[in-house]
């Protein structure tokens, strides 16, 4: 037993005192507190740095992704923009519209899918579901509508370009 | 002249150990309050709202130097007489 007065050399390996020991504890764990605050707060000024001076970058450009007939009604097709490694999804609804999102899930950017005679795109890995003429959360976890892109027709061929929202409503 | 510091350096354990904890719920508050200024922000700037970026890092490191600051007021080492085991 640790107390036993008959072997005390573990006192002069350890020599702090039971009080001692738990008062250290507490103070580094004081200490550990206020330097995970020091990174949460270097880490808000990274995302104000980034939102601020670094934003994402556009989508430049028309992008051609299909011919029309490629694409059946309720089908989608994926398809990533030269010199960009953002995966992104066609869908051509069974009402014949077409739209094209981001596929991955603005919760933590699994690959969604659409979810075929139901108008709606499916995170499988928390059960998130989007609306798949809008990009809106319709239920789960995403915080977020997914990021949209414009579809546009020349002829038989779909292009993609950057999508442009309507000015902000206060 | 004696200060607060050592005012209470000289108190009594259970002072001390009240002083700790209370130090440690204001510090886990502040960081509670961070990780939420943080999520709004990023939620936000993810969503083009970068208006509120700035304003919460500048709270954010407000609590921060308010959290380090609070550590002035950590108590010390308790010091007992060494004890000598031979």
């Amino acid at each position: 037993m640790a107390t036993n007065n008959k072997d005390n050399q573990w006192k002069v390996d350890f020599p702090i005192q039971q009080l001692d020991a738990t008062q250290v504890s507490r103070r580094d764990f004081a200490k550990f507190l206020c330097l995970v605050s020091g990174g949460l707060a270097v880490g808000s000024g990274y995302v104000a740095a980034k939102a601020n001076f670094f934003p994402a970058e556009k989508v430049q450009g028309e992008h051609f992704v299909c011919k029309k007939d490629e694409l059946p009604q309720g089908g989608t097709k994926s398809f990533v923009i030269p010199g960009s490694t953002i995966p992104y999804v066609l869908i051509r609804t069974e009402k014949d519209d077409f739209r094209a999102y981001e596929q991955k899930c603005t919760h933590l950017s699994c690959a969604v899918f659409y979810m075929p005679k139901s108008g709606k795109i499916e995170c499988p890995c928390h059960n998130g579901w989007f609306d798949a003429l809008t990009g809106e959360v319709l239920a789960g976890p995403p915080p977020r509508p997914l990021p949209r892109l414009d579809v546009i027709f020349k002829g038989d061929d779909i292009y993609v370009r950057e999508f442009e929202t309507s000015p902000k409503t206060l | 002249m004696s200060n607060f510091r050592e005012a209470q350096n000289q108190a009594h354990p259970n002072k001390t150990s009240t002083l700790m904890v209370a130090l440690i719920v204001v510090l886990i508050l502040n960081v509670s309050i961070q990780i939420w200024l943080l999520y709004t922000a990023l939620n936000n700037a993810l969503n083009e709202n970068v208006d509120i970026a700035f304003p919460a890092f500048l709270a954010s490191l407000g609590l921060f130097l308010v959290g380090f600051g609070w550590l002035y007021f950590m108590p010390g080492i308790i010091r007992n007489k060494k004890v000598k085991y031979r």
